[in-house]
């Protein structure tokens, strides 16, 4: 039964996209509006449906599909796999809802019939992934992952930053893909299969067997934007369309997650060291991240370093997960696996819902520098709501859901005086430092977006003239805001009904008791103080009215933590003077400079492409097209096979 | 949730509303002693508070929602976080309040809206002041959190209140590490509440101010309400310093007599306490701004190897 409706959930994503195949000759709303339909009716059925597996607990295993003899498509979807796909279900539907209203705005004409069915495609190919039974199928679905998000990412191909955001997005992606297939390729040797299950790893295949984990490791690390792989988020999540960013950061990155959860859980049994190298990983990612988001003026581009942050924050629970279950502590390794998986499904809604407001933002005022926005708030004021909601779960502020799951992350961290190995205790300690400034600049973060760009008086005509978006735009963030706090403020009920009763407070309690506290003072207030208000200009320092141009702006407000953090930023100061006398007393001329160095672009990325030019530039001298060479080649070849098996043998 | 917890709740909430101007107004006195000046009543800041009440409240044309409803949920999250921390009487706690981490966040939540407020005219002091506050409570943040995690490891427990039971219990600090802690709780008392060497109280309309320069589009009650906030925010932390380093006097149990005894108790380490931050703040100068990293990164230095100690030990 449940595996029929799994089926007719595929099935209607896949007739979302076909739909889209007639269209691209023609500008019709309507086989866009009906494409997106199918894309949130699907997407909802499958939340529904995995909600319903994840409640009863009982793994379904819908029937397989053989693609081509020896190999077929099988999919098993238990506990693990149901909370991806309840994650990924329910993004998407609030994401179709909105981009419902959003692509009637975008430019391109027959293009965006195209867009909508990759869409559908898209979040297809992410659901199969997840519910994948063997590695094959899993490795088909992982490519067309990446092949269908490369299209999306490539909307607006005219444009020239565009271009490049794809190709590096392309080439990020298929080195995923690529350490992804090496792992398997390594996992099949050591195990002799490709079903997902647990391996026995013996003395002989142990080499075999770590050499998969690290190959898997870096490949879901690249596609989940962990530092140093992370260079292709803030490329192609301004490049793409809002909604794309949205479903990308929101859900993308969760399933690479996903992927790693369910290797570490199912197939290995992990060691000590993997969950330091995760952990520090996760850890170096949260805090580079958000020290990058911080920095960055681009709105998208910011909420693309934010989400590295986050991807470190679950990283560091997984990486907590494999530290305390290698050491017997079972109970706080349940903490720190809930706390990642909890963290995915919160960053994914709180994510995609700023994503999508800045979608809507950036559509009314036409630019994403966040220095040209301001004032935003009293023009748009929904969307200032809603975007005002994700920066309060983001900067993890209780009750809301972000401040839920870093809870578990604290709380597994202060129990973590349970570990008996001095040196793993003070390791802790110290990401644990890590963590909670990763959070404190992260709230900073947030303050500074959200003041920059709804607060104040607007600093260019576009903001101006901004005005609210249409019902769809709002209807999608809407859900996910409520969604936010809803899994915030019951958190504690949620994971109790999950059977997961854990030591953390109750923020339903503390909700009612913030009501209770603002309500009592309301009423003493009420009946004591002056209810007289009046709107009038306030002190400006003896001037009359001051311009918006001397507002703090984002730059203004990150200076003092990039000048504390300057050595991270590896900001480069250079000033030239020239003087008119020998003294230097007095001054001619002279030029400063501040320029930002980019660090992993500068010394990790460029060194390998160069590296990989040069390569393919002295293999490339053997094709000279000449037919004498290539029959050289061939009995050149043909020489050293008849050695190798004369050897061999 | 017990009766005794709902006792507890209105007998803190109102012993921290009542006491915390009482202490504003003693560190402003102490200084003024210390700079030979008479100073203002101790009781000038309950005279402030009753005069902004009959104010009117102006908003400038430029804000938004956000400045309306910050003083509510300041003051909200203030007053939650008060009843996690005993002032006069502790009991067993209830529903996860007591808890540090949380106790931390709410705070962290005023501040966040603080912050936005700040921003919310698009007066250039209103951003300043929040820059430097989200700035510098981000530096502060790893030390604030590590010392909060000793606490957790040395009475083995995340809540205040089995902490404060233990030490009321054993009547004066336990250990020599509760004393090293306690001069990092002293830090992040100063960071916290805006004082001298990292914030001035004082000054309005300086390019030193912080704290003061977010709330000033805040007038007549709205401002009533962020200064209480403020003051509370000082008890509290004050307390949190008390009932750690000298717990005694604290009532276990509840009784008219207990609670009162305990009243005066605290209200006397209190004051005590107020006139050691004067002092410390009279004996100091204002740091510049870029100079408070190093002092943070030495406190976050000397927390941690309390852990560090406290982990080999």
């Amino acid at each position: 039964m449940i595996g029929l409706l799994f089926y007719a959930v595929v099935a209607l994503f896949l007739a979302g996209t076909v739909i889209c195949l007639p269209g691209t000759t023609r500008d019709t709303r309507i086989i866009r509006t009906l494409s997106l339909a199918c894309t949130a009716g699907a997407s909802l059925l499958l939340a529904v449906l995995s909600l319903f597996i994840l409640v009863t607990g009982v793994p379904v295993t819908p029937a397989a599909w053989q693609l081509f003899p020896g190999f077929s498509v099988e999919f098993f979807i238990d506990r693990l796999a149901a909370f991806f796909l309840f994650l990924i279900g329910s993004v998407s539907a609030c994401v179709a809802v909105y981009t419902m209203g959003y692509v009637e705005h975008m430019e391109g004409g027959n293009r965006r019939n195209l867009l909508c069915g990759c869409i559908s495609l898209f979040v297809l190919a992410m659901a199969l992934i997840v519910a994948s039974e063997n590695t094959l199928s899993f490795l088909i679905f992982w490519e067309l992952m990446a092949a269908v998000s490369f299209f999306l990412v490539m909307y607006e191909y005219t444009q020239g930053e565009t271009g490049k955001a794809g190709i590096f997005y392309f080439v990020m992606t298929h080195l995923s893909t690529l350490f992804v297939m090496l792992g398997i390729v390594a996992f099949y040797y050591a195990s002799g299969s490709f079903a997902i299950a647990p391996l026995h790893a013996t003395p002989a295949s142990l080499p075999l067997v770590t050499a998969a984990f690290l190959a898997l490791f870096t490949g879901f690390s690249i596609k989940a934007g962990i530092i140093p792989f992370h260079k292709w988020l803030p490329y192609a999540h301004p490049a793409s369309p809002s909604p794309v960013s949205a479903l990308m950061s929101g859900v993308m990155l969760k399933v690479a997650v996903y992927g790693l959860i369910r290797f570490i859980i199912t197939v290995f049994s992990p060691d000590l060291w993997w969950g330091v190298l995760i952990l520090i990983a996760g850890i170096s990612s949260a805090v580079l991240g958000v020290i990058y988001a911080l920095k960055e003026h681009d709105i998208k581009g910011m909420l693309a370093y934010s989400s590295i942050e986050n991807i470190g924050i679950v990283f560091v629970g997984i990486g907590l997960f494999v530290i305390f279950s290698c050491t017997g502590l079972m109970a706080l390794a349940t903490i720190s696996l809930l706390a990642a998986l909890f963290h995915s499904l919160n960053h994914a809604l709180f994510k995609s819902l700023l994503f999508l407001t800045a979608g809507s933002v950036v559509h009314a005022t036409q630019t994403r520098d966040i220095e040209r926005m301001g004032g935003i708030g009293r023009k748009m004021p929904y969307t200032s709501v809603f975007f005002f909601t994700g920066a309060i779960a983001i900067a993890a502020l209780p009750p809301l859901n972000g401040f839920a799951s870093e809870l578990l992350v604290y709380t597994a961290f202060f129990q973590s005086v349970a570990l008996v190995d001095p040196l793993l205790k003070i390791l802790l300690f110290l990401c644990l430092a890590l963590f909670a400034l990763t959070s404190a600049l992260s709230a900073a973060c947030f303050v500074k977006a959200f003041g920059s760009v709804f607060l104040a008086q607007p600093r260019s005509p576009e903001s101006e003239n901004a005005r609210e978006v249409s019902f769809p735009m709002l209807a999608g963030p809407a859900i996910l805001a409520a969604a936010c706090i809803i899994l915030g403020v019951f958190s504690y009920q949620i994971l109790a009904a999950f059977g997961y009763v854990l030591p953390i407070p109750d923020l339903l309690l503390v909700s009612v008791l913030l009501l209770l506290m603002a309500a009592l003072t309301y009423i003493i207030l009420y009946f004591t103080a002056s209810r007289e208000v009046r709107i009038s200009e306030t002190w400006g320092c003896g001037a009359k009215s001051l311009p918006s141009s001397t507002e703090y702006t984002g730059h203004g407000f990150s200076e003092p933590i990039v000048t504390i953090f300057s050595s991270i930023y590896r900001t480069k100061k250079t000033c030239t003077k020239t003087y008119y006398d020998q003294h230097d007393c007095i001054f001619a001329e002279g030029t400063a400079e501040i320029r930002l160095l980019k660090v992993f672009e500068e010394y990790l990325y460029l060194p390998v492409a160069r590296g990989t030019t040069r390569l393919a530039g002295m293999i490339s001298r053997m094709q000279n097209g000449c037919l004498d060479t290539y029959l050289l080649y061939v009995f050149i070849a043909v020489i050293a096979v008849i050695f190798f098996l004369g050897w061999s043998a | 949730m017990t009766t005794d917890f709902l006792i507890y709740g209105i007998i803190n909430t109102i012993c921290v509303v009542l006491v915390s101007p009482l202490f504003v107004s003693l560190i402003k006195k102490v200084k003024a002693w210390t700079q030979g000046r008479q100073g203002p009543s101790v009781f000038q800041t309950y005279y402030t508070l009753a005069k902004l009440l009959k104010k009117e409240v102006i908003y400038s044309p430029n804000t938004s929602w956000i400045i309306r409803i910050t003083p509510w949920i300041c003051i909200a999250a203030i007053l939650v976080a008060s009843l996690f921390v005993p002032l006069v009487f502790v009991t067993d706690p209830s529903g996860g309040i007591g808890n540090i981490i949380l106790f931390l966040y709410l705070l962290v939540l005023a501040r966040f809206f603080m912050a936005v407020c700040g921003l919310d005219a698009g007066s250039a002091f209103g951003g300043m002041g929040s820059s430097r506050e989200m700035s510098i409570s981000a530096v502060i943040e790893p030390t604030t959190i590590i010392v909060f995690a000793a606490l957790a490891f040395v009475f083995k427990s995340l809540n205040i209140f089995d902490m404060v039971s233990v030490a009321a219990a054993a009547g004066t600090a336990m250990t020599p590490t509760l004393i090293l802690l306690g001069i990092s709780l002293f830090i992040i008392l100063i960071v916290e509440t805006s004082r001298i060497p990292v914030d001035n109280p004082e000054t309005h309309l300086e390019l030193t101010m912080i704290h003061e320069g977010m709330i000033l589009e805040m007038s007549g009650k709205n401002l009533a309400l962020m200064e209480l906030s403020a003051a509370i925010k000082q008890t509290l932390l004050m307390a949190l310093l008390i009932d750690i380093i000298v717990p005694w006097g604290l009532a276990t149990t509840l009784s008219f007599a207990s609670v009162a005894v305990a009243l005066c108790l605290f209200a006397a380490k209190g004051a005590l306490l107020s006139l050691v931050i004067g002092l410390f703040e009279s004996s100091m100068a204002k740091m510049r701004f870029f100079r408070l990293p190093s002092l943070f990164m030495m406190a976050f230095f000397f927390s941690t190897l309390v852990i560090i100690i406290e982990v080999f030990a």
